[in-house]
């Protein structure tokens, strides 16, 4: 991974033509040229919106769902297997598949919505400015379920037996005992479920890339999409410039999963 | 996963690192995947009777559309470029001296066979160095279902004619749409480009651009009351692409007009779902324009494949074979003799017969690859209801002046 690193480092220090011709070095040049861009305060704050509303629905929609897989019923299996069906299946198609889902026309959503008169007419879900990003995280919520379940529901699997019986028997209700015994000893799965999370859902481009292909402008991008219209995709056609972008992801990813295991104390959660 | 940050450096490394494979003699040639039945076979076969004549191989690469401009950039920043590249523009790669000229790698015989208007688009100060592939011609497709049900006699010719028609439509009820005006990100400049020419505007005027001029910001005013003060089209055409978007829905028999070309025919033709027509543009002039749209091969300068290329460009333009791909891709040709063997198909002569007025954008000038994308990204807020076409259009005029001038 180092290579390819100091490609992106020496990439972004650099100015090219648009058929990908090296026309020489310009420093910090792209860097300077990035915090000048329009459209950089709105694709910071989607990319806030996203990764955060992403990883916290998916946080607690999976605990709830580890929960229920770690039950005893019957047909659990079945149930564990489909939920890896989301996570199984490439992103892009599960995206395409949401498009035709969300679709103004012909979408099943807004029949079954406008059917059970939920809604008085269709939603266009992704053209609308104030629906896109909604029906976006929702597609990231949902292929994110699987992993973070499955993260949890291995923690879940490692809290020995005797300590639920300890709770009950000290006359804790089902809900006190889940908070002060079952959570505090899930810690180190939730760590874990969200670091990982945070990182999976920043990098995370089909989704948006798919649902959001048809609207103009960088209004609903996130960083990630950004540099890729950046370099191939927008009048920019900047590849020093969209390297740069990447850096700062790459820096950005870092600084905020270090500062996350900095304050929630990953140590002690080991110990 | 498939981030784009990943993809970059992994083809950064894959270009990088395949430069020690390269032996013996062997040409690399990148073709854009037109159609999954038949591109491949077709140049899969042109190559091996290529590596016969000759014997030098051929690395045939074949890249969608989606990614072709990101793989090929990437194949030039590590130093290596194909030999033969198909690809929708040529100015930027002439600008940087990476091409052969036509006197460099095309016999007489071949470049004389261009038909003129194609020639001309391949020109770069000048001088040839984008080789015509292929054409296609856009056309007024509409629902004779609808127009009948409506009770419109004959294919609008006029503006006027025009709204009175998807008004007539969009009136009908039932989730009848006027006309699909894809605005959206993928193709806004070819939807954009027909309706500015038939409003009396264009890119440029003389040397100089001209996006922002009154006809076309009339012409843009135009389309946003389609949108939102007649509401005629689909809903957020700003926000629509074409393929997914405008045809789907007339495939589907919901709309009544829409720009199509020829291998949209093919798709109605194969689905036999709609009855539809084919006529030319309305127009606010005197006579209808069209979009002729052509793609170019070209040849990259590297050291002793001058003879291998022109090798394999002589062989695709002998008549039967360029003529059997883009018969078989249902499109338009590009050579004289194309023209007279495929002007017999009945199928295609509203398209043959809009050639001659077809007008193509300004694919000569370097700038172009930037403005396209650039008008790709923005013209679509303009058809918003809170849209300003002359803010938009403003925005545009500046960003193509600044992106090289000319």
């Amino acid at each position: 991974m180092v290579y390819p690193a100091i490609v992106l480092v020496r990439t972004s220090l650099a100015r090219y033509s648009i058929t990908g011709r090296h026309q020489g070095w310009v420093g910090l040049g792209n860097y300077a040229r990035l915090l000048g861009q329009e459209a950089l305060p709105t694709v910071v704050s989607n990319t806030i919106v996203w990764v955060l509303t992403i990883v916290a629905v998916t946080l607690v929609l999976s605990l709830g769902l580890a929960q229920l897989l770690n039950a005893r019923f019957p047909g659990r299996n079945v149930v564990r297997w489909t939920l890896i069906v989301p996570w199984a299946a490439s992103l892009i198609v599960t995206s395409k598949l949401f498009v035709w889902i969300y679709d103004y026309y012909f979408g099943i959503l807004n029949g079954a919505l406008v059917g059970l008169g939920v809604l008085g007419g269709p939603v266009d879900w992704l053209g609308n400015d104030r629906t896109v990003m909604s029906a976006m995280i929702a597609v990231g919520v949902f292929v994110s379920l699987p992993f973070t379940t499955y993260v949890l529901l291995a923690g879940l699997a490692t809290i020995p037996n005797d300590v639920h019986e300890a709770a009950r028997v000290d006359g804790a209700s089902p809900w006190r005992a889940y908070r002060s015994v079952t959570l505090p000893l899930l810690k180190p799965a939730l760590l874990v479920a969200t670091a990982l999370n945070v990182i999976y859902v920043f990098n995370s481009f089909p989704i948006v890339w798919t649902l959001n292909d048809r609207n103009p402008g960088f209004a609903h991008d996130t960083m990630i999409t950004y540099m890729y219209k950046i370099a191939f995709r927008s009048g920019l056609r900047d590849v020093g410039l969209a390297a740069a972008v990447g850096v700062v992801n790459v820096a950005l990813i870092l600084v905020a999963v270090a500062a996350y295991l900095r304050t929630v104390n990953w140590r002690d959660a080991e110990a | 996963m498939r981030t784009p940050l990943t993809l970059l450096l992994v083809f950064v490394m894959a270009f990088t690192s395949g430069a020690c494979g390269r032996g013996g003699s062997a040409i690399t040639v990148v073709i854009a995947e037109y159609s999954k039945d038949h591109t491949k076979p077709f140049w899969q076969g042109l190559a091996e009777q290529y590596t016969k004549q000759t014997g030098t191989k051929v690395d045939l690469r074949f890249i969608d559309w989606n990614s072709i401009d990101q793989q090929v950039s990437t194949m030039i920043q590590a130093n290596q470029p194909p030999d033969v590249l198909n690809l929708n523009s040529f100015s930027s790669y002439a600008k940087d001296r990476l091409l052969y000229s036509a006197d460099e790698v095309l016999s007489p015989k071949t470049k004389d066979d261009f038909i003129e208007a194609f020639a001309r688009g391949g020109r770069y100060q000048g001088t040839l160095y984008g080789f015509p592939i292929l054409s296609s011609a856009r056309a007024f497709f509409y629902n004779q279902d609808l127009f009948a049900r409506a009770g419109i006699a004959a294919p609008p010719k006029t503006w006027d004619e025009f709204l009175d028609a998807a008004t007539k439509i969009q009136k009908l009820g039932g989730g009848a749409i006027g006309y699909a005006l894809p605005l959206g990100p993928e193709e806004a400049q070819a939807e954009w480009s027909i309706w500015m020419w038939n409003g009396g505007g264009d890119w440029k005027s003389g040397e100089q651009w001209a996006i922002n001029s009154d006809a076309n910001v009339a012409t843009l005013s135009f389309l946003s009351d389609l949108a939102n003060r007649h509401k005629v089209t689909q809903v957020n055409p700003g926000k629509t692409n074409r393929t997914d978007g405008a045809f789907q829905l007339f495939k589907d028999g919901k709309v009544g007009m829409v720009m199509g070309f020829s291998p949209f025919a093919k798709e109605l033709d194969a689905e036999k779902k709609v009855r539809y027509g084919v006529a030319a543009m309305p127009t606010r002039g005197s006579s209808a324009v069209t979009l002729g749209v052509e793609d170019y091969l070209m040849g990259f300068k590297k050291k002793d494949n001058q003879d291998a290329v022109k090798k394999f460009l002589d062989l695709y333009y002998q008549p039967e074979n360029i003529t059997k791909w883009i018969t078989a891709e249902g499109f338009l040709p590009v050579t004289k003799s194309g023209l007279t063997q495929m002007s017999a198909n009945e199928k295609l002569r509203p398209y043959l017969d809009a050639l001659p007025n077809a007008r193509l954008a300004p694919t000569t000038d370097p700038a172009w690859d930037k403005v396209k994308l650039d008008v790709q990204q923005n013209i679509g807020r303009a058809v918003q209801p809170d849209g300003k076409p002359r803010q938009v259009l403003d925005e545009l005029q500046k960003n193509a002046v600044a992106s090289g001038g000319r």
